[in-house]
């Protein structure tokens, strides 16, 4: 695939080209906006909501990384999702079993080829980690995400949400350090390779 | 710990430290071991989030021509002729207001200044209905069988009596206004017609191309619309 080819001729009007484009990223969008969301159906919404305002507005697309600039697009969709959840919160995060109970470990996540065993320990680590992403404020969070989850680069993080270098090296680390502090609330959930060591002071 | 050395150490993980401040912090990781440990936690929790297994996406997020705004191309003449047939519907229901208005003001009662005489006869036709409608049943006990039913639930009589009268009193608006009917050449029976059945301002003729040139309009839309819809999803 050639991007830039597929990115100019979505310039000139072309909804095929946009859609080899959408189908190359719908995953790290999707994931994106899971993660800033925690819930599958508000994520595909945004996803959704990220590709449409993509299209319309992909003439003003400059060059540079397009995988950036897409997740700008999606961390808009997913502020103005959670400004909405925000005046409207009647969203569950958790699913509810048929007793109406919250699930501890949600089964939508898992991975259909897992065993048994490993569904019920990537259930339990991918429950601790969103949980304490959940916890961490949006401005970490959204770094975090991008920089450790979906492997982007600092300069690439940096432009999708228009903050300097040094702020996103800054929220980073903090934000690392939240989620230290978070995940060892967890520490017997998770299997032994998944532990972390003890006793981080920061001050 | 500062937060300066947690910056300094997030960042070093990341390979995003200059070779000056590699040296500098890796002298201090060997002698400082609770700085090797923040390290090792700070590896730990991103190797952590860099296991969390990445979703496939439920579904397809492609855009449909819908989603995306598009609309099939339509012929060039589409504009014109969209124009054109709501300016002529927009005529076709105007013309109907427009002769409706004129027909009442037209009908005694409702005209202006010469209105008034109007109302004047109508008073009077109608006293002479009710006049001509009761004369009849006064007589009708003397004419009618005594079995039947009484005068005044009759029609028939009323109808020729009101006849009788409506000729009697049409010379009324005649001679009020002098010889009209003399002038264009009406007799007092055309006259009296032309009077309650005023000519339209907007001629039916006209009412039906209007009429014609809409429908017409409308289909031609249509049909240009669903088949440049259907070339459309086939390119």
């Amino acid at each position: 695939m050639n991007e830039q080819a597929l990115i100019t001729d979505a310039q000139n009007g072309s909804l095929d080209a946009f859609n080899m484009l959408v189908l190359h990223y719908q995953d790290s969008v999707f994931n994106t906006a899971l993660r800033i969301l925690g819930d599958d159906d508000l994520a595909a919404d945004a996803t959704q909501d990220a590709f449409i305002s993509a299209f319309k507005s992909i003439a003003s697309f400059r060059g540079g990384s397009f995988k950036a600039w897409l997740m700008r697009t999606v961390t808009n969709a997913c502020y103005d999702e959670l400004r909405r959840q925000k005046r409207r919160p009647t969203t569950q995060l958790e699913p509810d079993t048929d007793d109406g109970d919250e699930m501890d470990s949600p089964r939508w996540l898992a991975d259909p080829n897992m065993t048994p065993d490993q569904k019920a320990e990537a259930d339990e680590v991918e429950h601790a980690i969103q949980h304490c992403l959940d916890n961490l404020p949006l401005e970490f969070k959204t770094v975090v995400i991008m920089a450790d989850i979906q492997g982007m680069d600092y300069t690439e993080v940096a432009v999708s949400i228009r903050v300097p270098l040094g702020t996103i090296k800054s929220r980073l680390a903090r934000a690392r350090l939240r989620l230290r502090e978070c995940l060892q609330g967890f520490e017997e959930l998770l299997p032994a390779s998944y532990r972390l060591e003890e006793g981080m002071n920061v001050s | 710990m500062n937060q300066r050395d947690l910056e300094l150490l997030s960042s070093y993980l990341d390979g995003h430290l200059n070779p000056s401040d590699v040296t500098r912090l890796e002298s201090r990781l060997k002698t400082d071991p609770q700085l090797a440990s923040v390290l090792n936690d700070l590896r730990a929790t991103r190797s952590l989030l860099r296991k969390l297994p990445q979703r496939r996406a439920p579904r397809n997020f492609t855009l449909t021509r819908k989603m995306a705004g598009q609309n099939p191309p339509l012929p060039r003449a589409y504009p014109f002729f969209r124009f054109a047939t709501v300016f002529a519907t927009l005529l076709f229901v105007f013309s109907f207001g427009a002769n409706s208005l004129a027909r009442q003001l037209a009908t005694p009662g409702f005209g202006i200044g010469g209105g008034g005489g109007a109302a004047q006869d109508n008073t009077q036709l109608f006293s002479s209905e009710a006049a001509a409608t009761q004369a009849p049943a006064m007589e009708a006990p003397a004419t009618e069988a005594p079995t039947e039913p009484p005068a005044a639930m009759l029609p028939a009589p009323t109808l020729g009596a009101t006849a009788e009268a409506g000729t009697r009193i049409e010379t009324t608006p005649a001679q009020k206004n002098g010889d009209l009917s003399n002038a264009t050449g009406l007799n007092p029976e055309q006259s009296r017609q032309a009077e309650q059945n005023p000519a339209p301002l907007i001629p039916s003729t006209w009412q039906i191309g209007l009429a014609a040139l809409a429908v017409v309009g409308f289909l031609w839309m249509f049909l240009t619309h669903q088949l440049a819809a259907r070339r459309w999803r086939k390119e």
